[in-house]
C-alpha cells in the first residue's frame, strides 16, 4: 500500500512541478510588433505617416467650426463645444480647448515619431523617403498652424518628447511658431511632388500646391499681404501643379468629381471604410436626419447678393423681405436648404421642404416646420453643401472634406491685393469675377470691377464674396477673429428665419445670445488641465 | 472470483501481502464485486477433521466445502496457533467458532463472505449502554454527531437517522454532543438509558471551522480578520446570482449593483477603495484561484470567506491587497443515507419608476414658461394646450415598454455518503425575464456540479466538476438610450397608430423604443463554463500530509446578435446597418498547486502547523468576431452589398497569456488554546512584469491572545463568554493591470486613411513603462471577538489601516506629450476604517429569534498622485484626485440660494460671459471674490464611494412558522445626477417636465429645490445647468428591505410520515420598502463602479429596479 500511494504521490508531483515549471512568464504579444521588429520595412514605416494623416482634422470640428461663428448655430447639445464658443459662455475647463490642444499634440507625435525613426529602415528608396519626409513635415506644420492659430504662443518643438520634458515645457512665443511653420512648408514643398506627379493610387497626398497653398493661408493670417500676393502666384501661375475653379459649384461637392481640379487639400474619405454622417444631426427631417444640432443663421443666409450683384439692403436690389430667397447668389441654394426648396433627391427626383410655420401640406408630419422648442432647426434653414447623394442611410457618407481649394487662392489674392491698394480691373478679374461666374452670376454689374466704393467698400465686397464661397465649410471663425471683427458679429442675438412674433427684432427668430470679449476671446485660454499638470504654461490675457 | 482468489494465495507472500492490502484498501469494492458473484450459495453441512494443521489450510477446507469467500492477510494467519478440530455435519457458524476459540483472531459473516481480523484488545466490561437519537430544531436527525462521554475515550457518531448506541463506564457520565456548526451540548446520563437531543444550530460557534487560505482553521486559532458567511444567509433569496445575495451580508463586503437589468453585473469591492485602479477581490472557488462567482449557483455554496486583511490574505500574495473571496461549495455527508432536497422558487418582478412625467397639457404650459424665460416665443398657444387637456393623455411611452416580469430559481440537489465516500450532485436552473418588453428577453441559467470525495486509508481525493451555461437574450440597442428616450416623449404622442405603425414624433424622429424594442433584434449571449478540480490529499503521518490540486476553468462564451432594420412612420429607420455579429471567447484558466502540511501538538500545549506550496496559474484567452453590415434583412446571411465590418477581429488580434508562479506558506504556533501566533507569506512572479521586476515578495504576521483562557479570567468566562483580541501587519500585492505593459508595442490600424480609391491602414503605438512593477499594500489590522451570554450574543469588532504604495495608475500626461502612456506605479493612497458584526439568539418556549448586524465603513484618503492633482469630467460632474482628498471627489461650484431679484443679479457675481439672468437663476458662490464665477470659484462637493454600509438580519421561529427579514442600506453617499430628471427639457433633447420638478422656482416658490424653468441655450439654462455644482448632488443614502421570507413547515411528525425530512413553504419579497432622500432614482443607482471609476455621468437612465414578489418551496427526502 505504501508504494502505491508513493507512486500516486510521485505522480501527482510530477504532474504538478511540471505545470508549475514549463509555464514561462516571458510572454509576447501575438497581434501586435514591438520595437524591436517595427522599424524594418517601407510598408510598416508608412503606416505611420497614414496615421498621422489621418490625424489632420476630425469631421466634427470639420462642420460644428462653423456653428462657433455667426455663420451658424449649434442648437443642440454643445457639440465640440460650438455652443459655448459661440456664445462665449466659457472658461479654460471646456472640453474642446483641451480636445483641440491633445488632438493636435497626438497629431505631432506621430509625424515627430516618423521622422525621429524612419532612418531606421533600411533599404528604402531615397526618393520615397524624401517625399514622406515631406509630407510628415507639412502635416506637423499644420498641426502648429492650427494650434498657433486658436491659442497663440504654444510649445514648439521637433523631437520627440519624454514626459518629462512634457511637463516643464513653457509656451514658444507665436512669432517663433509662425516662423517654424512657414519654413517647414518650403521645406516641404522643395521635396513634394506636384499633383499631377502622384500615381492616381496615391491622390489624396499631400502636395507641392498643398504646402504653397497653406503658406498663403498662414501668411493671409498674418496680414503679410504682400507675401500672400507673391505665394498666391505661385499657384495662379501654373509652374507648381495646375489648378482650375471646377465649372461647377455644386458639383465642386459631389463624390463624382472628388480630385478635381480646384481641390488642393482635402481630407480622404471612402465609402463604407471610412466614413462620416454629419448631415445626420443637419439635414432636413423629412429627407432622413433625425434632428437637428446645427444650423445656418439668418446673418449668412442675409449675405448672399442678388443675382444683380447687390446686396439685399443695397437701393435697387429688388430684394422682397416676404419672399427672400429668390434672385440670390445661386450659392445659396447650393449650400443651405430654406423654405419652398427643392431638395434634390439621390435618383434626380426633388422634394419640396415646408419651413415656414403651417406650410406643410400634410399637417400630420411637418417635420420640418419651424417649432420653437422642436427638435429639428431651431433657424428655419438646414444644411445641404456637402450633401452626398450616394450616402448610405443615415446619411453615411464617404465623400473626401475640402481643406484648401482654388477659389481660396483667388480669394486671398484679392483681399491682399485690396489692403495694398491694388485691387484693379485685372486682380478682380482674375479672382472675384472667377468666382461669381463659377457660382452662376451672369449679371454685369455683379461680374465686372467697379472700383468706385474704394478701398473700405472694396474690403467688404472681398470679405462678404469669401463668407458666401466658403459658407459651412469651417473658414468663417478664423475669417471674423483675424478681421478682428468677432465682437461686432459675435455679440447679441444670432437670428434664423422671419417666424418669430413681429415685435421682437422684425419677427426674425431670436435663436441664440452671444458675447464676445474683445479683451479675452481672441485667443483660447490654455487648458485647464494643461496648466495644472505643467505650471511653467502660462495663460493668455484675461483668463 | 473463486479462481482468482485460489490463484493470489498461491503466490508469493510479498506479492500476497501487497495484494490483501490492496483488498483491504478496496474492500468494498471487493465486498460488492464478491456477492454478485456467489450469490445464491449453500447453507450446506460441512465435515472437518484435522490434528495441529495451519490454520490456513483449515480455512482452505472450510472454503472448498461451503463456497463462502475469506478475506485475510496471510501475514495475520502466521499469528495462529495449529488447529485440531474433529466435526460432522456442523454448520459454517459453528465451525467457525469452534476452529477461532481461543485463537487471536476474530471474523465476521457477511453473506457469504467470511472476513478474518485480529481479535480486538480486550475492552473494560461496559457496565451501562445508552442509546438516543440527535435532532436539529426542526426534528430532522443529524448524521455525523460525535458522542462522547466527557472525561473518557467512550464515544460514538450517529448514524443516517440520527442514531447513537455507546456504552459508558457507567451511569453518572456526562454526554457531549458536538457538531459542526451547532452549539455543543452536554447531558448527563442520570441513569437514563434513552437520551434523546436537539441541537441548535451556531451563529458563529466557538469551535466552527472557518475556510481561509489553502486550509481551514478553528474559529478560536484565526488571528486575521476573517468573516465567514455560511449558506444560510443566501438561501430562500430571490437572488440571481452570488454576488447579490451576498449584499450586506458582511461588514465593509460592499456589493453595488447599478443596473439590475437581468444578466448585468455586480461590483464586490472589500473595505473599499485602497488604490486608484482595480479593487475588486481576489475570488478563490473550492481552492481554485479565478472563476466567476457568478456563475455558481447560490444554492451550491456551502460558505463563503471574506479574508480582509493582511494576516488572512497574504498566502495570496500579489493579488491580495483587495482582499480575497473563498467559496466553498457544499459536500455530501459522510454516513448518511441518500438526501435529495428540492428548492424552487418563483415570483414576480414588478418594474418600478420612480418618476412620472407631468400631464401633457401641464408639460405644454410648462415649456411656454421655460421659453418665455428665455427670451423666446411660446411653444403652444392657449387653443392648443386646451385640445390637449381636453384630449387626455396618452400611455407614457416609458410605462409602454415595460412589463411585468417572472423570475424562477430550482434547485434540486442529492446526496450521502457511507465511511469513505460522500457525493453530492446538484443541478439547478435559473430564469429571469426581463422587464423590458420584447421577444422573450431576459437570463436563463443551468448548473450541474457533482462534488465527490473518496479516502483510501491515508489517501483522499476530492473530485469537483461545475457546468454551468447562461444564456441571456436582449435588445440589439442600448438600454439607457431606450428608457431615456421613451421618459423624454411628452404624453401627448401616440406610440402606434391605427394600423400598428410605430410612430415617430418631433421629440423622437429617429426611432421609437417600442419598434426597436419588438422587431428591431437582439443580442443573444450563450456562455458556457466548465470548472474542474481534483485534489489528492496523503496523509503521510498523522502529523504531516501531502496535498496536489489541479483544476482550472474553461470558458466557452459566445455572441450571436442581428440588428433588423424597422422602419417607423412617418419617418425614421432604425438598424439600418442590418448587423449580423458573432463573438467568440474561449478563456482556458489552469491552477496547478502542491502542497506539504504539518500539524504537530507537543506537549500537550504547543500546538505548531506549517504549510509550504507551489503553484502556477496560467491564462489563455483567445477570441474572434465576425461584424457583418448590410445582411440579409430577413435570414442575416451575406447578400449582395453585405461588407465585413472593419472592426472584426481574428484570433490573433484576441489573445491574450498571462502566467504566474508562486511559492507560498503559513507557520502557526497556538499554546494552551490562548496565545497564537501566525506568519504568512507567498513570493509571485508575473508575466505581466519585466524581467528585472518580476518576482515580488509578500509577507504578513499576526497574533491572536485568549484573554478569557487566562485563570484571571475564569470567573468572567463562566458569567460572560470568550475574549480574544488579534491583530496583524502585512504587505500585499495587486496585480491587476494590462498584459504586456513593459513593452512598447506597435499596432496596425485598419482603414486608418484613404489615398487614391483604396484604403491604408495606420500604425498606433503603446509606450512601455519598462518599470512596471506591484502595487504594495502595507496593511494594518487589530480586532476583537467576544461572546456574552453563553455564546448566544456574538460580537466583532476591526480597525484597519492600510497604505498602499506603487499604485499603478496612468500618469498624469500633459497633452503636450501627444499619447497616452500605460500604467506607472506612481500614487499612494491611505484607507482606513472599521467593521462590526454582532449576533445574537434569543429562545423562548415558542420563539426563537436570531438578530445579525454589521456595520462597516472605510475612509480613502490619497497621499500622492505624481506629485500633481487631476479633475476629470463627464459632462457636468468633475472629480478630482488630489492629495489629502478621498480618491474621485466631486468637486464643482457650490450654490449660494437663487437670485431673487433683479438688484442681486445686476450687483452678484455671474459666470464668465452671462449678462443675461434673472430671479430665480442659481447663485454660485464666489470664492476668491472676483466678482466673477469660474473654475478658481470650485469646491469640494463629495464622494460617491459608499460609506457606513449596514445590513440587519432578523430571523423569528414561531413553532411551524419562520419569518426572516433583512435590511440593508448605505449610512452615507453623494450622487452626482444628471440629464433629464434634474434639467427640465435637458438640451431639448428631452421634452418632459416630471413630477418632482415641479418645486422650481416661481415668485411664489422662491425656495424652491429647482431654479426657474428656462429654455435650452438662453443664458439662465447655462448659468443654472451647464455648470456643475451642488445642484446635481443628492443624498444617496438608503435603507432597503432587502428580503422578506415567512415560511411555514410541516411539523416533524407530519413529514415524516410522509417519508420527508423537511417540507417548508413561503412567500418572499425583494426591495420591498426603500428609504432615501433621493425619491426620484433609486439610491443604489451609480456612475461609479468598486473601483471609484467613472464610466461618465449618472444621468439617470437606469433600467428600472424591480419589486420581486414572490412563492418558495423547501423539500427534502
Amino acid at each position: 500500500m505504501r508504494s502505491l500511494s508513493n507512486k500516486i504521490i510521485l505522480t501527482a508531483a510530477l504532474l504538478s512541478g511540471l505545470f508549475a515549471s514549463c509555464k514561462k512568464l516571458d510572454l509576447v504579444p501575438t497581434d501586435r510588433f514591438t520595437d524591436e521588429n517595427y522599424w524594418t520595412t517601407t510598408e510598416k514605416a508608412s503606416g505611420v505617416l497614414n496615421t498621422a494623416y489621418s490625424q489632420i482634422f476630425n469631421t466634427d470640428r470639420f462642420f460644428y467650426n462653423e456653428a462657433m461663428s455667426d455663420n451658424a448655430y449649434n442648437g443642440r447639445g454643445d457639440n465640440q463645444g460650438a455652443a459655448s464658443l459661440a456664445a462665449g459662455t466659457y472658461d479654460p475647463s471646456l472640453g474642446r480647448l483641451k480636445e483641440e490642444w491633445n488632438d493636435r499634440y497626438s497629431g505631432i507625435k506621430t509625424c515627430n515619431l516618423f521622422l525621429g525613426n524612419v532612418d531606421k529602415v533600411s533599404n528604402m528608396d531615397p526618393t520615397l523617403k524624401a517625399r514622406m519626409k515631406a509630407e510628415t513635415r507639412f502635416i506637423r506644420a499644420f498641426q502648429y498652424f492650427q494650434l498657433m492659430t486658436w491659442y497663440g504662443d504654444v510649445p514648439l518643438f521637433d523631437k520627440d518628447l519624454s514626459l518629462e520634458e512634457a511637463q516643464k515645457i513653457t509656451r514658444t512665443p507665436k512669432a517663433q511658431v509662425l516662423a517654424f511653420v512657414l519654413a517647414e512648408l518650403d521645406a516641404a514643398a522643395a521635396d513634394l511632388p506636384i499633383t499631377s506627379a502622384y500615381a492616381a493610387t496615391d491622390k489624396g497626398r499631400v502636395t507641392k500646391g498643398a504646402a504653397i497653398a497653406l503658406k498663403a493661408r498662414v501668411l493671409l493670417y498674418e496680414g503679410r499681404w504682400q507675401e500672400v500676393i507673391t505665394t498666391c502666384e505661385a499657384l495662379m501661375s501654373g509652374t507648381n501643379g495646375s489648378y482650375s475653379l471646377f465649372p461647377s459649384y455644386e458639383g465642386l461637392f459631389l463624390p463624382a468629381n472628388e480630385h478635381n481640379s480646384e481641390v488642393i487639400l482635402d481630407l480622404q474619405y471612402l465609402p463604407t471604410f471610412r466614413t462620416y454622417g454629419n448631415l445626420f444631426d443637419m439635414a432636413p427631417i423629412s429627407v432622413g436626419a433625425r434632428l437637428n444640432a446645427m444650423s445656418a443663421t439668418q446673418e449668412l443666409v442675409d449675405n448672399y447678393l442678388m443675382m444683380n450683384g447687390k446686396t439685399i439692403r443695397e437701393a435697387g436690389s429688388g430684394y422682397v423681405e416676404s419672399n427672400p430667397y429668390v434672385n440670390r447668389d445661386p450659392r445659396l441654394t447650393n449650400t443651405l436648404v430654406y423654405h419652398n426648396y427643392q431638395w434634390k433627391r439621390a435618383d434626380g427626383s426633388t422634394k419640396t421642404i415646408y419651413i415656414k410655420p403651417g406650410s406643410d401640406p400634410d399637417q400630420s408630419q411637418k417635420l420640418d416646420e419651424y417649432a420653437a422648442g422642436g427638435t429639428n432647426s431651431p433657424t428655419g434653414y438646414y444644411l445641404r453643401k456637402y450633401y452626398d447623394p450616394t450616402s448610405l442611410p443615415n446619411f453615411v457618407s464617404g465623400l473626401n472634406l475640402i481643406l484648401i481649394r482654388y477659389a481660396d487662392i483667388l480669394l486671398m489674392y484679392a483681399e491682399a491685393k485690396n489692403e495694398l491698394g491694388q485691387l484693379d480691373a485685372d486682380a478682380w478679374n482674375k479672382s472675384v469675377r472667377l468666382t461669381r461666374s463659377r457660382a452662376g452670376f451672369t449679371d454685369a454689374a455683379a461680374l465686372d470691377f467697379n472700383g468706385t466704393p474704394g478701398v473700405e467698400g472694396l474690403r467688404t465686397i472681398v470679405r462678404n464674396e469669401r463668407r458666401s464661397e466658403f459658407a459651412m465649410e469651417g473658414l468663417r471663425i478664423f475669417d471674423i477673429r483675424r478681421w478682428r471683427i468677432a465682437e461686432q458679429v459675435l455679440n447679441g442675438w444670432a437670428h434664423g428665419a422671419q417666424y418669430g412674433p413681429a415685435s421682437i427684432d422684425n419677427g426674425y427668430i431670436r435663436a441664440n445670445q452671444r458675447v464676445f470679449d474683445a479683451g479675452k476671446h481672441y485667443l483660447w485660454p490654455i487648458p485647464r488641465d494643461e496648466r495644472a499638470i505643467n505650471p511653467n504654461l502660462s495663460q493668455n490675457p484675461g483668463w | 472470483m473463486y479462481k482468482n482468489f485460489t490463484a493470489f494465495s498461491r503466490w508469493d507472500s510479498c506479492v500476497k501481502i501487497k495484494i490483501v492490502r490492496m483488498i483491504k484498501l478496496t474492500c468494498i469494492v471487493l465486498f460488492i464485486a464478491v456477492l454478485q458473484v456467489s450469490a445464491g450459495t449453500y447453507a450446506q453441512k460441512l465435515t472437518l477433521r484435522f490434528k495441529d494443521a495451519p490454520m490456513e489450510n483449515v480455512l482452505l477446507d472450510i472454503r472448498q466445502q461451503s463456497g463462502y469467500d475469506f478475506l485475510y492477510s496471510a501475514q495475520l494467519l502466521k499469528k495462529a496457533k495449529p488447529v485440531t478440530m474433529d466435526v460432522k455435519g456442523a454448520s459454517i457458524e459453528q465451525v467457525l467458532k469452534s476452529c477461532m476459540a481461543g485463537q487471536p483472531l476474530s471474523y465476521v459473516i457477511n453473506k457469504n463472505t467470511v472476513t478474518i481480523t485480529a481479535a480486538p484488545a480486550p475492552v473494560a466490561p461496559a457496565v451501562f449502554p445508552v442509546t438516543g437519537r440527535v435532532v436539529d430544531e426542526k426534528g430532522i436527525p443529524l448524521p455525523g454527531v460525535s458522542v462522547k462521554v466527557k472525561g473518557t475515550a467512550t464515544g460514538a457518531m450517529t448514524d443516517a437517522d440520527g442514531k447513537f448506541a455507546l456504552n459508558a463506564p457507567d451511569d453518572q457520565g456526562i454526554l457531549v454532543f458536538s457538531y459542526v456548526g451547532y452549539e455543543s451540548l452536554e447531558k448527563p446520563i442520570n441513569s437514563l438509558k434513552v437520551i434523546n437531543v436537539v441541537l441548535a444550530e451556531s451563529a458563529q460557534s466557538l469551535n466552527d471551522v472557518v475556510v481561509v487560505g489553502y486550509g481551514t482553521q478553528k474559529r478560536t486559532s484565526v488571528t486575521g480578520a476573517v468573516d465567514q458567511i455560511t449558506s444560510a444567509a443566501i438561501e430562500g433569496k430571490p437572488a440571481m446570482n452570488v454576488t447579490q445575495a451576498l449584499q450586506g451580508v458582511s461588514p465593509n463586503l460592499i456589493v453595488q449593483q447599478s443596473n439590475p437589468e437581468p444578466g448585468a453585473g455586480a461590483s464586490l469591492n472589500i473595505r473599499g477603495v485602497g488604490t486608484m485602479g482595480d479593487n475588486s477581490p481576489l475570488v478563490v472557488i473550492d481552492g481554485i484561484v479565478g472563476g466567476d462567482i457568478n456563475l455558481l449557483n447560490p444554492s451550491d455554496i456551502q460558505s463563503v470567506s471574506v479574508l480582509k486583511d493582511a494576516g488572512s490574505a497574504a498566502i495570496y500574495g500579489s493579488r491580495s491587497a483587495n482582499g480575497v473571496i473563498l467559496v466553498t461549495t457544499k459536500q455530501g455527508a459522510k454516513n448518511s443515507s441518500m438526501k435529495i432536497t428540492l428548492n424552487a422558487l418563483a415570483g414576480l418582478q414588478t418594474p418600478h419608476v420612480l418618476y412620472k412625467p407631468v400631464k401633457g397639457y401641464e408639460n405644454a404650459i410648462l415649456r411656454n414658461e421655460a421659453n418665455v424665460n428665455a427670451g423666446q416665443t411660446p411653444i403652444y398657444n392657449a387653443q392648443q394646450i386646451r385640445d390637449f387637456k381636453e384630449r387626455g393623455d396618452e400611455q407614457w411611452f416609458l410605462d409602454a415598454i415595460l412589463q411585468n416580469a417572472l423570475q424562477q430559481n430550482h434547485n434540486l440537489s442529492v446526496s450521502g455518503g457511507n465511511a469513505q465516500s460522500t457525493y453530492l450532485v446538484s443541478i439547478g436552473y435559473a430564469d429571469q425575464r426581463n422587464n423590458l418588453v420584447g421577444p422573450d428577453y431576459g437570463l436563463k441559467r443551468y448548473n450541474y456540479r457533482i462534488n465527490l470525495n473518496n479516502e483510501y486509508g491515508k489517501f483522499k481525493l476530492n473530485s469537483i466538476l461545475s457546468y454551468s451555461k447562461s444564456m441571456i437574450k436582449d435588445h440589439s440597442s442600448n438600454t439607457s438610450t431606450l428608457i431615456v428616450d421613451a421618459g423624454r416623449v411628452p404624453t401627448i404622442f401616440k406610440l402606434k397608430d391605427d394600423q400598428g405603425r410605430y410612430l415617430t414624433n418631433e421629440v423622437l424622429a429617429e426611432f421609437n423604443p417600442l419598434g426597436q424594442l419588438e422587431q428591431g433584434g437582439y443580442r443573444k449571449y450563450d456562455n458556457d463554463n466548465l470548472f474542474g478540480s481534483l485534489t489528492a490529499e496523503y496523509a503521510a503521518t498523522d502529523y504531516l500530509k501531502f496535498r496536489g490540486i489541479f483544476g482550472g476553468t474553461l470558458t466557452s462564451n459566445h455572441l450571436f446578435a442581428r440588428t433588423i432594420q424597422v422602419n417607423y412612420f412617418p419617418q425614421g429607420i432604425s438598424g439600418a446597418d442590418r448587423n449580423t455579429n458573432d463573438e467568440n471567447n474561449k478563456n482556458l484558466f489552469l491552477n496547478t498547486q502542491f502542497i506539504a502540511e504539518f500539524n504537530k501538538t507537543f506537549n500537550k500545549s504547543h500546538a505548531v502547523s506549517v504549510l509550504l506550496g507551489v503553484a502556477n496559474e496560467s491564462a489563455n484567452n483567445e477570441g474572434n468576431r465576425i461584424y457583418r453590415r448590410f445582411t440579409d434583412p430577413e435570414l442575416g446571411t451575406p447578400i449582395t452589398g453585405t461588407v465585413i465590418d472593419p472592426s472584426s477581429q481574428n484570433t490573433n488580434q484576441a489573445t491574450a497569456e498571462s502566467s504566474l508562479n508562486s511559492v507560498f506558506g503559513r507557520a502557526n504556533y497556538s499554546f494552551n488554546d490562548k496565545y497564537y501566533a501566525e506568519a504568512n507569506f507567498r513570493v509571485d512572479g508575473s508575466s505581466k512584469f519585466s524581467r528585472q521586476n518580476r518576482w515580488g515578495f509578500f509577507p504578513a504576521v499576526s497574533a491572536g491572545y485568549r484573554l478569557s483562557q487566562e485563570d484571571f479570567m475564569k470567573d468572567y468566562q463562566s458569567k460572560f463568554g470568550d475574549v480574544k483580541i488579534r491583530g496583524s501587519y502585512g504587505i500585499l500585492g495587486n496585480q491587476n493591470v494590462g498584459n504586456y505593459q513593459f513593452q512598447t508595442t506597435y499596432f496596425n490600424i485598419q482603414n486608418s486613411y484613404a489615398f487614391g480609391d483604396g484604403i491604408v491602414s495606420g500604425t498606433g503605438f503603446n509606450f512601455s513603462n519598462p518599470d512596471i512593477r506591484w502595487e504594495r499594500a502595507a496593511t494594518f489590522n487589530i480586532g476583537a471577538d467576544l461572546t456574552f451570554f453563553k455564546n448566544s450574543l456574538n460580537v466583532s469588532v476591526d480597525y484597519f489601516d492600510k497604505i498602499t504604495r506603487d499604485i499603478l495608475v496612468q500618469p498624469v500626461v500633459p497633452g503636450v506629450f501627444g499619447a497616452s502612456l500605460p500604467d506607472f506605479n506612481s500614487a499612494e493612497m491611505q484607507n482606513r476604517g472599521w467593521e462590526l458584526s454582532v449576533s445574537y439568539r434569543l429562545n423562548t418556549d415558542n420563539f426563537k429569534h436570531v438578530i445579525g448586524l454589521n456595520l462597516g465603513d472605510s475612509k480613502n484618503k490619497v497621499r500622492s498622485y505624481s506629485g500633481r492633482e487631476r479633475i476629470a469630467s463627464s459632462d457636468e460632474m468633475q472629480y478630482i484626485i488630489r492629495e489629502g482628498l478621498p480618491f474621485n471627489s466631486y468637486v464643482g461650484l457650490k450654490t449660494d440660494g437663487y437670485f431673487q431679484t433683479m438688484e442681486e443679479v445686476n450687483n452678484g457675481p455671474k459666470p464668465a460671459g452671462l449678462t443675461n439672468l434673472g430671479p430665480g437663476d442659481i447663485r454660485y458662490v464666489d470664492v476668491n471674490k472676483d466678482g466673477v464665477i469660474d473654475d478658481k470659484d470650485r469646491y469640494v462637493l463629495g464622494n460617491a464611494f459608499p460609506r457606513y454600509t449596514f445590513g440587519f438580519t432578523y430571523a423569528l421561529t414561531y413553532k411551524n412558522f419562520d419569518m426572516n427579514l433583512f435590511i440593508q442600506g448605505v449610512g452615507k453617499r453623494n450622487a452626482f445626477i444628471r440629464g433629464e430628471m434634474v434639467e427640465p427639457y435637458h438640451f431639448n433633447y428631452g421634452q418632459v417636465a416630471y413630477e418632482h420638478q415641479l418645486d422650481y422656482w416661481r415668485p411664489d416658490n422662491t425656495d424652491a429645490r429647482y431654479p426657474r424653468l428656462a429654455a435650452n441655450g438662453s443664458q439662465s439654462n447655462t448659468n443654472n445647468f451647464r455648470k456643475g455644482s451642488d445642484a446635481y448632488i443628492y443624498n444617496a443614502a438608503y435603507a432597503r428591505l432587502k428580503n422578506v421570507q415567512i415560511g411555514y413547515s410541516l411539523s416533524p411528525e407530519l413529514t415524516k410520515k410522509l417519508g420527508m425530512q423537511k417540507f417548508r413553504v413561503y412567500a418572499s419579497g425583494q426591495n420591498l420598502l426603500t428609504l432615501s432622500g433621493l425619491k426620484f432614482l433609486d439610491p443604489e443607482n451609480t456612475e461609479f463602479n468598486g473601483n471609484l471609476s467613472a464610466g461618465g455621468a449618472n444621468s439617470a437612465r437606469a433600467y428600472p429596479t424591480p419589486i420581486y414578489v414572490g412563492m418558495g418551496l423547501d423539500v427534502t427526502f
